[in-house]
């Protein structure tokens, strides 16, 4: 069995040394516990340098700004997602005026490769996983990593592609078998991953809850209905019209979101499909409140009501 | 006060450079009184012997990253006033076809890559077009113009660690106008030794001060060659005196005891060396000056009309 980690950090290990003339840096990107194993066995291509930096987060950020709008290509590889926080003036006032100003050449690339911090028991800081929030902000691409193949594809389009992104692993699902979940289609985008079709629901995963949607998709097919599985990035724009396709057969839609966030792409979604006049079942899997306490961060599902919701506990 | 034994000691190109930069300054502030620009540009009055010390040092591949009071710089790199204007008009002419505005007005074409309105924001930028530089094979430096007030956020500490630690080439420009958000240093905070804050993080520091427009560029122009030749950062501080309100016209408001008026007094603002132009005139002979400013004032009239 190969643990999430050991996968994605081979993933990422493979696709990080075959670009050319980056500039890869972050804090103990090379030393110490290499960033809790997310950096382990990482090495550059030739023409590239590995530099593991001092704790200057918001400048770090900065910095991979200024690499990208000279055409370089700069990966920061972060311990965590609420390390970012120190990164939003970058995010947003650089990435802004980055987005309108000529640039004084071919735009290079800036990626940011980072852990989520949802294993629970962090306390009331170092628990931030509003993934998305921080996409939205500034309106950048993010790319939860979740199965072998998604992850893969993420890495081998976006990790040096023009422009900005943030990609991200899941702490909680660290010591977990990687996901082995062959994709049927998916946008060239990265921005949505299709894993199966089915008639009788649609279910849709944000943020880093593809687990629980396949746990789902799987007790549907053990009470004999079929499911379309999705999973969504966040992106500048979201394009739903694979999702509308699917629920317009399976009258039934499921979005799982684990995000601690008050504002959820899933319901922009729901919104859009209503508006666009589709007619359908609509059921959100969220967070009901959140413990900022010690406490284990997990999002319970109550897949049994979600069962006779979807008329499969008949 | 300057030797008058020393006259005619600064090139005339500098010279006729830093009136035509207050000259524009001068057309800015007046339209802003008129109302015919109605941007509130951040008026850099006093800017005038940097900017054009900078400017003239700066190679092809060089590239200035500056601060919303970038306007001397900006116009420093310009040939003709007009694209400034219609850049705060948001005519599709202006430098940055209208949609940068004052102050985030940029000019790649002539090494004006970022421009940012977020104090500290774009120091690290500066870095990472350093670090872009060395990536791509470039041949210039990266210089960061940043001022009394944006060294005040942890990011400037930040990035001399950073720049030391990348060998980047960077010049950081530290523009003191004791003046930060309208406010002098002495309203804010304690004073602060930069050169002992560089000394302490393993940074050269270079103080420019008087205005002279030409040591300013035979010093700036040997710091270059330095950062070239050593792939370090050096920390230049240039002591300032800005002779407008912080955004808008100056004079601010009815009865504002800060007045500039080109109509009335002519180019100079200051009759001593906190004025740039005044600092020119006095190093030049007075023929020679009023030739340079005669051929200044003759262009640009219907700006003013």
């Amino acid at each position: 069995m190969t643990n999430y980690i050991t996968g994605m950090n081979q993933l990422l290990a493979e696709h990080t040394k075959a670009v050319p003339n980056a500039f890869i840096f972050g804090q103990n990107i090379n030393s110490g516990t290499f960033i809790s194993g997310l950096s382990k066995n990482l090495s550059a291509h030739e023409t590239s340098h590995i530099v593991n930096t001092p704790n200057c987060e918001y400048s770090m950020c900065g910095i991979g700004f200024g690499t990208m709008m000279n055409g370089g290509r700069a990966i920061y590889y972060a311990k965590q997602l609420d390390f970012m926080l120190l990164g939003m003036d970058q995010f947003v006032n650089t990435l802004n005026y980055i987005k309108v100003a000529p640039m004084p050449a071919e735009l290079g690339s800036f990626s940011i490769v980072l852990i989520t911090c949802d294993q629970g028991f962090q306390g009331p800081q170092s628990s931030f996983n509003g993934f998305g929030d921080m996409c939205s902000m500034a309106r950048f691409p993010g790319f939860p990593l979740m199965s072998k193949q998604q992850a893969d594809m993420v890495l081998r389009t976006q990790l040096a592609a023009p422009g900005f992104r943030i990609i991200s692993l899941s702490q909680r699902l660290f010591r977990n078998e990687i996901l082995d979940l062959p994709i049927l289609a998916s946008a060239p985008d990265c921005s949505w991953f299709q894993y199966s079709d089915g008639a009788d629901a649609t279910i849709v995963s944000f943020n880093f809850s593809l687990p629980q949607a396949v746990e789902l998709r799987q007790k549907l097919e053990e009470k004999g209905k079929s499911a379309a599985l999705f999973q969504v990035s966040f992106a500048e724009k979201y394009d739903w019209s694979a999702i509308a396709r699917s629920v317009a057969k399976t009258k039934r839609l499921v979005v799982i979101d684990d995000s601690k966030s008050v504002h959820l792409p899933g319901q922009g979604l729901i919104s859009d499909l209503l508006e666009s006049g589709q007619s359908f079942q609509a059921t959100v899997v969220r967070r009901e409140g959140v413990d900022w306490g010690m406490t284990d961060d997990v999002m319970p599902v109550d897949y049994s009501s979600l069962l006779t919701r979807l008329n499969a506990n008949g | 006060m300057h030797d008058t034994m020393h006259r005619n000691t600064v090139d005339p190109a500098l010279a006729t450079r830093v009136l035509q930069l207050r000259y524009w300054q001068h057309i800015v502030n007046e339209r802003m009184k008129k109302g015919t620009t109605k941007m509130a540009v951040h008026m850099a009055l006093g800017y005038e012997a940097i900017a054009t010390a900078l400017r003239s040092m700066m190679g092809p591949e060089d590239q200035l990253v500056l601060t919303h009071r970038g306007v001397a710089h900006n116009l420093a790199g310009l040939d003709k006033l007009d694209p400034a204007l219609d850049e705060y008009a948001q005519a599709s002419t202006g430098i940055s076809a209208g949609r940068l505005g004052s102050m985030n007005m940029s000019n790649p074409s002539r090494g004006v890559i970022y421009v940012s309105s977020i104090l500290g924001n774009n120091v690290s930028v500066a870095s990472g077009l350093a670090m872009g530089q060395k990536l791509t094979g470039k041949n210039g430096i990266a210089i960061i113009a940043t001022g009394d007030g944006a060294m005040e956020e942890g990011t400037f500490a930040e990035n001399l660690i950073v720049s030391r630690l990348l060998n980047l080439r960077l010049m950081i420009l530290v523009e003191n106008n004791d003046f930060a958000m309208a406010s002098t240093i002495a309203e804010r905070r304690k004073p602060i030794d930069l050169k002992s804050v560089c000394a302490g993080y393993g940074v050269r520091y270079e103080l420019l001060s008087g205005n002279n427009v030409g040591s300013y560029a035979d010093k700036l122009k040997q710091i270059r060659a330095d950062i070239i030749e050593k792939n370090l950062p050096v920390v230049v501080e240039v002591s300032l005196s800005m002779l407008n309100r912080h955004a808008g016209a100056t004079p601010g408001w009815p009865g504002d005891p800060m007045q500039v008026d080109f109509f009335k007094n002519g180019l100079i603002i200051n009759q001593d060396d906190t004025d740039p132009v005044f600092v020119t005139r006095s190093l030049l002979d007075p023929d020679v000056y009023r030739d340079i400013e005669e051929k200044v004032l003759a262009q640009d009239r219907g700006f003013l009309a």
